[in-house]
């Protein structure tokens, strides 16, 4: 045992001489890449740097980037991943146009995300209480989530007819911004001011790097775990609104690849899935890298099908390069 | 409370949970007996063995993954590219060679996970999360997300055709393989350091056991179960398709797990997985029967899963008690308290 510590400790120390380079390149990989990209795309395509062309992959990126907000917390509270996104997703979608002519569009998005939020506090209560394995349990609660939401509407798919809120978020401020971005602005921002500036987001990177230290410094460490999946579940949630108001159809699949987007955005923005290191922007930045990417793939004419192995490839990749430098940190 | 406290705590309790696919399968027989009487008809036990047999395949191959402390969710993708390989093949290399083909691909898929989980040293779920997502998205782009068909409908029929009217072949050769690797489980040095492994690698390591080894080789096994898997389930329907499997993990996950294996590792059973299979048939079968629809089938599936994982959390954690059946057996006989030992094997 004291072999190992001093061992650590000798490695720690000649991290330190190491440091500022490892530091600088782990925060400037990802704005790094994303420059780097921005060249290659406007070497392979004219269409690529345009404001056109940037606008959509910005308004593309909207709907996953809520959730990856929420996926982020996950991530530090080293609550490993939310699988029950889709579910949550399309219980969003499906309930804001169900509920729409009943109760009215606002009433019913709050509705939706209410619901979502609820899923989100099953996989809190067994997650952070009962201390289940996070990725069995959102995997089974998606599943049941999702089945509770398909016998809701019997299978089939739900139309909404409320056009003027449709207009409303498929348009612009002013003519300039897109309001889903402006949406998604709103979410980031606010996310990352509650983790960067706040008790519970200090709380939230504590639980994340040493769960017993943080018991015993009396930090309800079960709450913070369990409000990440809530927070998760809940801006799912919003997302399957916001989706569902914008296309007016929403079918229980509605969410499908949501969760593995969020993932490979927080995994490749370098967030650790060890817990306890992180932040907001940085898994923005992921999901722009993945974003751009994708769309120099399109511009290319690859298929969509391959997206899905660079998608993989990446978070294995990323992954990978987590632990080893971990490792390396003397920090396993 | 404190007399709940005390039956929870109970020997009978703790065996009835680590015995717990016994009365669980015996509880969903009698209840699908008393609903559909002629699920008890010999050709109705023959037809649900047939139906679970290529899950069942993914599912033992994820028993010593799960034994090992580890998880693998990619078995499905595997299962969906392995099959497509059986039959995308068979105008180049003849029928056979294709199917064996097909297993090789199953048999790399999983040294690609091992890499990733054992040298890479990914968490094992997240990686299986990649590489399912990739082996998924591979099975799209060789296939342009179409079934393709394979040359001769005939050939198929053989796995799936009731030999001599009792059972059919891969039905045989999936009870085969629980029966074997249940020998190795409990027969062989090799399968007991298995359960070490999984209840603590440090230590195993320490006491000359080379669990890296072991992982690795758990993973290599997944993969090539679930390839065999692949390549039975397409060459039964004649294709080969990209969304096959697509739910097959999570019921593996749940029958291994009804079966009495735990998640967090160092304890299980082949047998133990073989007996929540027959009850997710039972169930299936019955539910079909009484044409549920396939998401409230989803929904069961689910709930038994979470509420079998709940119940290891709380009671399968206890330390220092032994409820083998030998021990169980004694402490019927001769009620008094003796010394326990922590025991990780199966039972």
């Amino acid at each position: 045992m004291s072999d190992s510590s001093t061992k650590t400790h000798t490695v720690s120390v000649r991290l330190v001489k190491e440091s500022p380079l490892k530091r600088y390149a782990s925060a400037f990989a990802v704005p790094i890449g994303i420059v780097l990209l921005l060249i290659v795309g406007s070497i392979l395509s004219d269409r690529f740097l345009t404001v056109g062309n940037l606008t959509n992959v910005i308004i593309n990126m909207s709907i996953v980037g809520i959730i990856v907000v929420g996926m982020t917390f996950v991530f530090i509270t080293r609550g490993m991943a939310d699988l029950s996104v889709p579910a949550t997703v399309a219980v969003g979608g499906i309930l804001v146009l169900s509920l729409d002519q009943a109760i009215g569009t606002i009433p019913a998005a709050i509705v939706g995300v209410l619901v979502a939020g609820l899923a989100g506090v099953v996989n809190g209560l067994l997650i952070g209480y009962a201390k289940l394995n996070p990725v069995i349990t959102t995997l089974a609660t998606g599943i049941i989530v999702l089945g509770i939401a398909q016998a809701f509407v019997g299978g089939v798919i739900v139309y909404g007819d409320d056009t003027a809120a449709k207009e409303f978020i498929n348009g612009r401020l002013f003519g300039v911004v897109p309001v889903i971005v402006l949406i998604f602005l709103v979410v980031v921002i606010a996310g990352h001011l509650v983790l960067s500036r706040t008790v519970y987001g200090r709380w939230t990177y504590a639980v994340g790097s040493n769960p017993d230290a943080t018991e015993a410094s009396a930090v309800p460490v079960r709450r913070v775990k369990a409000g990440a999946f809530v927070l998760t579940a809940a801006l799912a949630g919003f997302s399957g609104v916001l989706l569902g108001i914008s296309l007016q159809a929403a079918r229980p699949a509605i969410g499908a690849g949501y969760e593995f987007d969020a993932i490979t955005a927080v995994v490749v923005g370098g967030v650790s899935l060890l817990g306890g290191s992180g932040s907001i922007p940085r898994a923005i930045g992921g999901l722009l890298f993945v974003q751009l990417l994708t769309n120099i793939m399109v511009l290319q004419g690859v298929p969509s099908e391959p997206q899905g192995m660079v998608k993989g490839a990446l978070i294995a990749g990323a992954i990978a390069l987590d632990v080893w430098l971990r490792r390396k940190g003397g920090r396993e | 409370m404190n007399g709940l406290r005390r039956a929870f705590n109970s020997d009978t309790f703790l065996g009835l949970v680590r015995y717990r696919v016994l009365v669980i399968l015996v509880l969903a027989v009698v209840i699908s007996a008393i609903v559909a009487p002629s699920i008890l008809e010999f050709r109705s036990i023959s037809l649900s063995l047939d139906r679970i047999a290529t899950t069942g395949l993914v599912a033992v191959g994820l028993t010593p993954v799960l034994i090992a402390g580890q998880l693998d969710l990619s078995g499905g993708a595997i299962l969906a590219l392995s099959g497509i390989t059986a039959i995308g093949f068979q105008e180049q290399f003849g029928q056979l060679p294709a199917a064996a083909l097909g297993i090789v691909v199953g048999i790399l898929c999983g040294i690609v996970n091992a890499f990733l989980v054992v040298i890479l040293r990914i968490n094992s779920l997240v990686a299986t999360l990649a590489s399912m997502l990739f082996f998924r998205a591979l099975s799209h782009t060789i296939t342009d997300s179409r079934p393709i068909s394979g040359i001769d409908p005939l050939f198929g029929l053989a796995v799936s055709r009731p030999i001599e009217g009792t059972f059919t072949l891969r039905t045989i050769i999936f009870v085969l393989i629980i029966v074997l690797l249940h020998v190795w489980l409990t027969r062989t040095v090799a399968g007991r350091n298995l359960f070490a492994v999984g209840s603590n690698p440090a230590s195993a390591e320490a006491s000359g056991i080379r669990s890296r080894v072991f992982v690795f080789g758990t993973f290599v096994f997944s993969g090539t179960m679930a390839g065999i898997a692949g390549v039975i389930q397409s060459l039964s329907v004649n294709t080969g398709s990209p969304v096959f499997g697509e739910s097959t993990a999570l019921l593996a996950i749940a029958a291994v797990v009804i079966g009495g294996t735990r998640l967090e590792g160092g304890r299980g059973s082949a047998i133990g997985t073989l007996g929540g299979l027959l009850v997710m048939a039972t169930l299936t079968t019955v539910m079909e029967f009484k044409n549920v629809p396939a998401f409230i089938q989803d929904i069961v599936t689910g709930v038994i899963l979470l509420l079998l994982i709940l119940l290891d959390r709380f009671v399968s954690s206890k330390k220092g008690r032994d409820v083998s059946w030998t021990a169980l057996l004694r402490s019927l006989h001769r009620r008094r308290q003796t010394p326990e030992i922590e025991r990780t094997h199966a039972p």
